[in-house]
């Protein structure tokens, strides 16, 4: 029995570096394939149709009416919604985990839906909440605030719609701070506001941090709820993604991948310059 | 826990200069100077909201800035401002009954504008205006591939089994809705193969193309561009839109149906909006340009579209490479669009119908 035992564990072990090395490298080159066919070629792809004629591609595809105009408010917005989302978020996040009541789980559900929502529907829901024939539309209208059809809907829409990533990114972090630290804050006399800059604060930084970041990103994209809710007026309303869609239609599709280009750099560089400041900030934590 | 330069600090940072910028970049004022119904005070800039199909975009550059210097000329150097905006022709006449401020509308067809009139924007009757109301015009082609390999003639060729056909959604493109009726009124003038009036076999051909239908695109451009891609054989589409991706470069090959209808696109003013701003003047004098030979030489040049005469329109123009057309009609051949679309889109109608057997 025991002697039958040993000659199995035996077998295995033997058996284990040539079938774990093997086992290792088809787990490692799906992965990686999946990547490279799914991300890295298409992107790649992109850039070199973009950028196939040198820089010149560019420059006229922002010659045209609105290009920059259109940058500069799909980067503004984006980075004001992941603002907006890094406070909110944070705050619902923060409710989320340290309270409990009634209806909390469907709160932590509705958290997800832009996610789940088409973002087309998003968009035609703003318009049917906010838009200028509503009565929200309308008391808004009165003391000159246009909601929808406006750079403000275009607001609106990328706060909706990248509303659950700095919730999901704080989330996990907050579950697991021990609140010992902050009971005891309390304890010796720090006010809440005080324990939660002192002590939760620093620890949910690096994720929320992360989570503006996604949401800046995914903001930088959208396009299905903008359709329905800008107006898509040249140089005013007119975002860089609905600008990318109409050079396509003009049959320019190297102009649009120059400015796709463009677009996502900003996007990487964000993220890589995020990375490594929340690697800093992790290092100096433990510090 | 001291982190000075930490990444929410960098994205605040960034945050306010952003904000800072479009406080000082953008949004100078909506031009909106309503004060009250009747009488307003025009502004000493007007500026004007125009909404548009996607299609003649660059058309309608070339127009706008020939009509401001003419404004300007005569009206003491007054310029005119335009805030222009471009989507599906049926999203921006949602938009407009949703509360999108356009002053005035250029759509790719009537019922879209009907759109708004029925909800009380537009009170005026756009169609006594001259050319009915209508701006440009084009006809239905078969946009194929370089030589026409397959020798696509007319309907009843890409209604043949094994045909791959594009054609835009009519449930989500107003524009789709033209290549329908033309299928149909070729058919019921006696062409595609299809005995004059023989409404049945009306229903049967429009069954066979769209049996054949590889992709219901949401725009007429968007069948282009997935035909581009190699998808399909043959995309039902515009004249123009084939001719302006042979001005982009693209192989692309029209093949002309001796039948088609009269694809024509209006434009007018939206009243509710030019009185609240204060711009009727302006915006009618707009309006009325798009009808001077000058605006309709940039349709025709810019924008490959045809005349709004229908005979002038179907003797075809060498010069653009407009080809004769056979047998162009007018959509009031049918008795205009109300009439259409009960007997062809409505529950029990032959496009209904030949669409449900064809799936």
């Amino acid at each position: 029995m025991a002697s039958a035992a040993h000659t199995v564990q035996r077998k295995r072990v033997l058996r284990a570096p040539t079938a774990t090395r093997l086992r290792h490298w088809t787990l490692r080159g799906a992965a990686i394939t999946y990547l490279v066919a799914m991300i890295v070629v298409p992107v790649a792809a992109i850039i070199s149709k973009g950028f196939a004629g040198g820089l010149d591609t560019f420059r006229e595809a922002m010659a045209s009416a609105g290009a920059w105009e259109a940058i500069r408010l799909t980067l503004v917005t984006s980075a004001l919604a992941a603002i907006t989302n890094a406070i909110f978020g944070t705050m619902l996040a923060y409710v989320l985990v340290r309270y409990r009541f009634r209806g909390r789980g469907l709160l932590s559900a509705i958290v997800d839906l832009p996610f789940a929502i088409p973002t087309l529907v998003t968009g035609v829901m703003l318009v049917a909440i906010y838009g200028p024939n509503t009565p929200i539309g309308k008391a808004f209208g009165s003391v000159g605030i246009q909601l929808m059809f406006s750079q403000l809907a275009v607001l609106l829409a990328l706060c909706v719609v990248t509303l659950p990533f700095v919730v999901r990114t704080v989330q996990p972090v907050l579950l697991e701070l021990d609140t010992a630290e902050e009971e005891a804050a309390q304890v010796l006399g720090a006010s809440a506001w005080k324990t939660f800059r002192a002590v939760v604060m620093p620890a949910i930084r690096p994720a929320i941090a992360a989570g503006a970041l996604l949401a800046f990103a995914r903001g930088l994209g959208e396009f299905g709820s903008i359709v329905f809710v800008s107006g898509n007026i040249e140089g005013r309303t007119k975002t860089a993604p609905y600008f990318i869609f109409q050079l396509t239609n003009q049959f320019k599709p190297d102009q649009a991948a120059a400015v796709a280009t463009l677009l996502f750099a900003i996007s990487f560089a964000l993220v890589l310059v995020t990375s490594r400041l929340v690697r800093t900030e992790r290092k100096e934590a433990k510090a | 826990m001291r982190a000075p330069r930490s990444g929410v600090r960098l994205f605040a940072i960034a945050a306010v200069l952003a904000i800072v910028a479009t406080a000082c970049g953008s949004d100078s004022g909506d031009g909106s100077n309503a004060s009250g119904d009747g009488a307003c005070t025009p502004s000493d800039t007007p500026v004007l909201t125009f909404a548009a199909y996607s299609t003649p975009r660059e058309v309608y550059g070339k127009i706008i800035s020939a009509f401001q210097s003419k404004w300007k000329e005569e009206h003491d150097g007054q310029q005119v401002i335009f805030q222009e905006s471009y989507g599906g022709s049926t999203t921006q006449a949602q938009n407009i009954v949703n509360g999108f401020e356009a002053d005035i509308v250029a759509l790719s067809l009537a019922p879209d504008v009907d759109y708004i009139v029925d909800a009380g924007l537009i009170t005026h009757d756009w169609t006594t205006a001259p050319d009915e109301g209508m701006v440009s015009t084009s006809v239905v082609v078969l946009d194929v591939r370089e030589g026409n390999p397959k020798g696509f003639q007319d309907f009843d060729d890409i209604a043949a089994s094994g045909v791959g056909v594009l054609t835009p959604d009519p449930a989500s493109s107003g524009g789709a809705r033209w290549n329908i009726v033309s299928i149909y009124g070729a058919a019921m003038h006696g062409y595609a193969g299809v005995a004059e009036g023989d409404e049945a076999g009306a229903q049967s051909l429009l069954t066979g193309v769209f049996k054949n239908v590889v992709a219901l695109d949401k725009s007429a451009r968007d069948s282009i561009k997935n035909f581009e891609a190699g998808n399909g054989d043959v995309a039902i589409t515009y004249e123009n839109e084939v001719l302006t991706a042979r001005e982009a470069g693209l192989p692309d090959e029209a093949v002309y149906p001796p039948s088609s209808v009269l694809i024509a696109n209006p434009a007018a003013i939206v009243d509710v909006n030019v009185d609240k701003h204060c711009v009727r003047d302006v915006a009618e004098s707009f309006v009325d340009y798009l009808h001077t030979d000058e605006a309709k030489e940039y349709y025709r040049t810019v924008g490959f579209l045809r005349p709004t005469d229908i005979a002038a329109a179907a003797a075809g123009d060498e010069e653009m490479g407009f080809p004769p057309i056979e047998d162009l009609w007018a959509v009031e051949d049918f008795g205009g669009w109300d009439a259409l679309d009960e007997k062809l889109f409505s529950d029990a109608g032959i496009f209904t119908q030949a669409f449900a057997d064809a799936s």
